[in-house]
């Protein structure tokens, strides 16, 4: 592992996606997707650290993005803060209901964990859908204004025009990569992947596995909190639908399918989640039983998902030094 | 007060037996193999529609699309489990994302054969009126829980009674053990997996002429089933059984003191208490250490 190759491909990949409208400024349609896809990434982020680093799955993870999104989306629509300020709210709102659930439901075994955690998640989805005093029931809340323009003085950025939309998704997802970089590399990381590899090993070593579990379910939630802010402030509506278990799940898939326990699976597995749907759009009808028999097929073949076969391939190409590489 | 709660306490457990079908098949294919299904409820769905076909187009008669309903997906069944489940066994992670492609290559298999919108099915006995004092309900309701316990009791003779029940439950204690005696494991997979699936269809070819036939009928059973098994105990058939008639009659009855709206909350919001003081749930084994 070298980590300044490794640390040189993650800022070039970074400086690729940031220029990407300057590239293609007419390709409106597929900055949209990769819009939407930064908007799953940002929540995948939270996700891979609670089931890629530490082992615990969670199916109801857009449940806790949906809190975030509601605190983020009333905060902004009665305009009492602005943008960033409504974001952290909603990832302490999200955290805070994360802390809640964490403390009785992380003592339970892994099968009744992970369905705890769904059952959290559909009982969020039908508070989201059922309190219409608070979060406007099936109909949700529309009219989300997008965020004020941002006057460098040299540039604006225009937040109501697709460009300036990705830049600011682009640079909330940089933000919580850098935190995922930042607690996988830490002391804090060593313990979690400790617990995800050995429980009982990790607490004989000294690690407080509930402590852990705890501030990493806490951690994960508040993350995922701030993706559906950015995803309602980008669909400029929230509604409940948007964070019904279907969605936990998708967000699951996006981490397993991107390669959980990588740093950038939960990009490469939302791309590649939220764009085969909308390239097999050729295929009309049939195009979901096709992105079915494709999900079956990485499943079968692609056991540690994308990134895990892009190294595994790596390795057999003899370099031993990967981008990708698993940091535990 | 009285008339309704007893009317939603056996509307409960004509929906709590719907629940016992799809929670027996995943607790047997969960107990043997380790296998989290997560497309049974696609399985009970495709039994439904398998079910309407056979009934208007091959045979008039119910009883037999129903049979023929369960043949077809144990058919499935045992294809599925040999051509995706079983390379994935000891891989959870991977046993979701193959469910859910599962899920979407079935659910919209269906649409494209049938259409998005919902069928009826009028059997004989979805339209006959039994009355119970000042009650009435379908004998469809009866049909099914009278289907449902006669199937719960040969499910238990054959488990306890029969060599290959018993080999079944050999491999679902303990799969080396039961090969070192001898049983061929994959064998007893394909076998587990293939009445997992019968019963899904079972369950959804029971409940079609009730409700309407949709490609998304299976969710909810689908959600409730697996409470069902977590509230049992993970692995634990009569836990099923208990669990599934159990969230059937909450969930109906609670339907009288709370709006319809939060009866998922009351249910989930039940299984998460229950869990808070029996993390290994109700008939579960605790296993050292735990809470």
């Amino acid at each position: 592992m070298r980590p300044l190759l490794a640390s040189t491909g993650v800022l070039g990949l970074f400086a690729a996606l940031y220029l990407v409208p300057v590239v293609a400024p007419g390709q409106l349609y597929a900055l949209h997707i990769l819009t939407l896809a930064l908007c799953y990434a940002v929540p995948a982020i939270g996700l891979n650290l609670l089931f890629g680093y530490t082992g615990l799955v969670s199916l109801g993870h857009m449940g806790f993005a949906g809190v975030g999104a509601y605190a983020t989306a009333l905060l902004m629509k009665n305009g009492i803060v602005g943008f960033a300020p409504a974001l952290l709210a909603g990832a302490v709102a999200a955290g805070a209901v994360g802390l809640l659930v964490g403390v009785p439901c992380l003592r339970l075994r892994s099968h009744f964990f992970i369905i705890v955690t769904l059952a959290v998640g559909v009982i969020l989805y039908t508070l989201f859908n059922n309190l219409d005093a608070l979060t406007g029931g099936a109909e949700g809340l529309p009219g989300i204004p997008r965020p004020q323009p941002l006057d460098l003085g040299f540039i604006v950025f225009d937040f109501r025009r697709p460009q300036g939309f990705y830049w600011l998704a682009l640079t909330v997802f940089a933000a919580t990569f850098v935190v995922q970089w930042m607690i996988v590399r830490s002391d804090f990381g060593r313990s979690l992947a400790a617990i995800r590899q050995d429980e009982t090993i990790a607490a004989a070593r000294g690690v407080d596995v509930f402590a852990h579990k705890l501030a990493v379910f806490t951690i994960s939630a508040a993350i995922a909190g701030i993706g559906g802010g950015l995803k309602v402030t980008f669909l400029r509506a929230a509604a409940p639908l948007s964070f019904e278990l279907l969605e936990s799940i998708n967000l699951v898939m996006i981490v397993i399918l991107g390669g959980a326990g990588y740093l950038l699976g939960p990009l490469v597995g939302a791309v590649l989640f939220i764009a085969i749907p909308e390239v097999l759009r050729i295929a009309n009808e049939l195009r979901l039983v096709i992105f079915g028999v494709v999900l079956v097929l990485l499943a079968l073949y692609a056991p540690r998902g994308v990134c895990g076969l892009l190294a595994a391939l790596r390795r057999r190409l003899g370099s031993k030094g990967f981008a990708h590489a698993r940091h535990s | 007060m009285l008339t309704a709660l007893l009317e939603q306490i056996v509307n409960g457990t004509m929906i709590g037996c719907i629940y016992v079908l799809v929670a027996l098949g995943m607790v047997l294919i969960f107990g043997v193999m380790q296998v989290l299904n997560f497309a049974h409820g696609v399985l009970f769905m495709a039994g439904g529609y398998v079910c309407h076909f056979a009934f208007f187009k091959l045979t008039g008669s119910y009883p037999a699309a129903i049979a023929l309903s369960m043949l077809a997906l144990a058919a499935l069944g045992l294809v599925l489990e040999r051509a995706v489940f079983r390379p994935l066994r000891d891989n959870i992670q991977m046993q979701i994302v193959a469910s859910l492609g599962l899920i979407l290559v079935i659910q919209n298999g269906v649409v494209a054969l049938w259409g998005p919108n919902a069928l009826q099915m009028r059997v004989p006995t979805a339209e006959t009126i039994v009355r119970l004092g000042s009650l009435s309900f379908t004998a469809q309701h009866f049909v099914i829980i009278g289907t449902v316990a006669v199937t719960i009791v040969i499910l238990q003779l054959f488990l306890v009674r029969s060599r290959l029940g018993t080999a079944i439950r050999a491999t679902s204690q303990n799969a080396d053990a039961a090969r070192v005696v001898g049983i061929d494991t994959n064998r007893i997979f394909l076998i587990t997996f293939t009445i997992g699936s019968a019963l899904a269809a079972l369950g959804g070819a029971l409940l079609g002429p009730l409700f309407l036939i949709f490609p998304q009928m299976g969710d909810l059973p689908l959600l409730k089933a697996l409470t069902a098994i977590v509230l049992g105990g993970m692995g634990s058939v009569p836990g099923a059984v208990i669990g599934g008639l159990a969230i059937g009659i909450v969930e109906s009855v609670s339907t009288l003191f709370i709006p319809t709206d939060f009866r998922d909350t009351v249910v989930f919001g039940l299984l998460i208490l229950v869990l808070l003081f029996r993390p290994w749930g109700l008939f579960g084994v605790r296993v050292r250490g735990e809470a």
